[in-house]
């Protein structure tokens, strides 16, 4: 039964995708990995409209100050199990926004993050293959750093940072 | 019969065949096709086979949260009423042989109206979810409701009036006799499936799910299990809907009926695949309608309702009766 729900869990990954404070360029590229041309459905990905029905929360762009509270409110509103996208090179540590008054330097610095997407924008085939690198290992029983992190209580305070980008974590552009 | 064999066979008719296990398979390979059909015509590869199994598998095993300030027993419910009450009607519909399994007079307005449940448990959930998304796609959602019903009732009597019977088999078996009548009942059909196609809220009349505006309105703070529930549900009306019309229009398992003996062995798995191909056919032509068209606004969808489908009904009624009254079919 365990290995039907992990099967299930990494066939079906439902993503939110959500801009906090992007140029757009990110934005443009994950929606042309849904597109005819690269497709996400063929694995299972569906586009979701509210957090509530999402298991994969993709974000882009540095997180503006604006956006903190939103980015936390709807990571909170989506239900266990879920995982975090870092969409781009301002979603992973800044990228043109690094050290900008009005913005983090990027997601993690808010939320815990699984993987990190390079690129500037991100191509789709990069999107592709760390969604994919994603579920391979949340499918493990769920052995996703951050999952064994978190139930290790390290990510309760929302200030602490989340982990360091290591090799593993970051999908081949 | 013995009471415990009759027992043992209503419990197979209600659990198995053609009830929840049945229709639960055939609803997940209904919206397979329904998918991979929409995401060929959008030409895109489209999801693999398994893929509703896992979307309802992953769902079940997701966390399911109840809001905090939602109603909590009702939000609990809506999805399971909804289910029941879209697993039903299937017991009414005639599938492998000429009569369905628990068919009686006057089944055909208990059809219906168990038909409609799952509109109201939408209704009941969304609302008392207390998402204000959830409650503007309510209010769409019952606009919605009073646009279609009425077309959908509408036309669904025109082979009613014409078998003189209000029994779902005894009209299949009717428009099964006489096929001619098939090409009488075109206008009703088309309000039929136009109706059923709002009664899904799919596109061109997903009004109250509308994604861009209301983040899938009723529906917006479902998740998990429950959200599992509602999304079967929407796939069993799909299929059971498609039973109703290709009954009611069609002539359901005929011609079965022509080539073996309906009763017998052959006649049932002919029979069955007749039903098969029938509503399949059907589940074709709402994909081609889902993926051809965009949506309405609630006006408009309102005045197609009202303005179109409801005045093409009732020349339908009018046409039934010209037809029954000089008798140009025999
Ligand atoms: S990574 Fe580049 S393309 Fe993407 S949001 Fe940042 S600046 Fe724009």
């Amino acid at each position: 039964m365990g290995k039907l729900l992990e099967w299930a869990r990494s066939a079906s990954p439902w993503i939110l995708h959500l801009n906090c404070g992007s140029c757009n360029g990110c934005d443009i590229e994950t929606l042309d990995s849904l597109m005819p041309r690269y497709d996400l459905e063929r694995f299972g990905v569906l586009k979701k409209d509210t957090p509530r029905h999402a298991d994969v929360l993709v974000c882009t762009g540095p997180v503006t100050r604006q956006m903190e509270p939103r980015l936390e409110r709807i990571y909170e509103q989506m239900p266990e199990p879920k995982l975090v996208v870092a969409a781009g090179s301002c979603a992973a540590s800044g990228g043109v926004f690094q050290d900008c008054y009005s913005c983090h330097d990027g997601v993690d610095e808010v939320i815990p993050v699984d993987m990190y997407v390079p690129g500037c924008p991100i191509s789709p085939e990069a999107l592709i293959d760390g969604l994919v690198r994603l579920l391979e290992e949340s499918g493990e029983g769920g052995k996703a750093s951050r999952l064994r992190e978190r139930s290790e209580g390290i990510f309760e305070d929302s200030d602490a940072p989340a982990g360091v980008i290591d090799d593993e974590h970051v999908a081949d552009t | 019969m013995s009471l415990a064999v009759e027992l043992g066979q209503s419990l197979f008719y209600v659990l198995v065949f053609p009830g929840f296990a049945f229709l639960f398979g055939y609803a997940l390979v209904a919206e397979y096709a329904d998918r991979k059909l929409y995401a060929r015509l959008q030409n895109r590869v489209g999801p693999p086979a398994v893929q509703p199994f896992a979307d309802f598998l992953k769902l079940l095993s997701k966390e399911s949260i109840v809001p905090e300030d939602a109603e909590g027993t009702i939000f609990e419910a809506a999805p399971i009423v909804a289910l029941a009450g879209v697993l039903t009607p299937i017991l009414y519909v005639p599938i492998w042989s000429v009569e369905a399994v628990f068919a009686f007079q006057g089944d055909l307005i208990v059809v219906l109206f168990l038909l409609t449940i799952p509109s109201f448990a939408l209704i009941f959930g969304g609302w008392h979810s207390r998402n204000a998304f959830g409650q503007v796609g309510t209010v769409r959602t019952l606009t919605q409701l009073f646009g279609y019903e009425i077309p959908f009732f509408l036309a669904c009597l025109a082979p009613a009036v014409a078998a003189g019977t209000w029994s779902v088999s005894g009209i299949a078996s009717f428009v099964g006799t006489r096929p001619l009548y098939i090409p009488v009942f075109a206008i009703g059909f088309a309000v039929a499936l136009l109706s059923l196609q709002a009664k899904l809220e799919r596109i061109p009349f997903d009004v109250p799910e509308a994604e861009t505006e209301l983040v899938t309105g009723p529906l917006v703070e479902y998740s998990g299990r429950k959200l599992a529930l509602f999304r079967l549900t929407k796939d069993v009306e799909l299929v059971v809907g498609a039973a109703l019309l290709s009954a009611l229009f069609l002539g359901g398992p005929y011609p079965a009926g022509a080539i073996a003996d309906v009763g017998s062995t052959a006649g049932a798995v002919i029979g069955f695949g007749v039903f098969l191909v029938k509503t399949l056919a059907i589940v074709f032509v709402l994909t081609v309608l889902r993926a051809v068209l965009a949506r309405l606004r609630i006006e408009q969808l309102v005045s197609v309702f009202y303005l179109w489908l409801v005045p093409l009904a009732l020349i339908q009624l009018a046409v039934v009766g010209v037809v029954g009254t000089t008798e140009v079919i025999p």
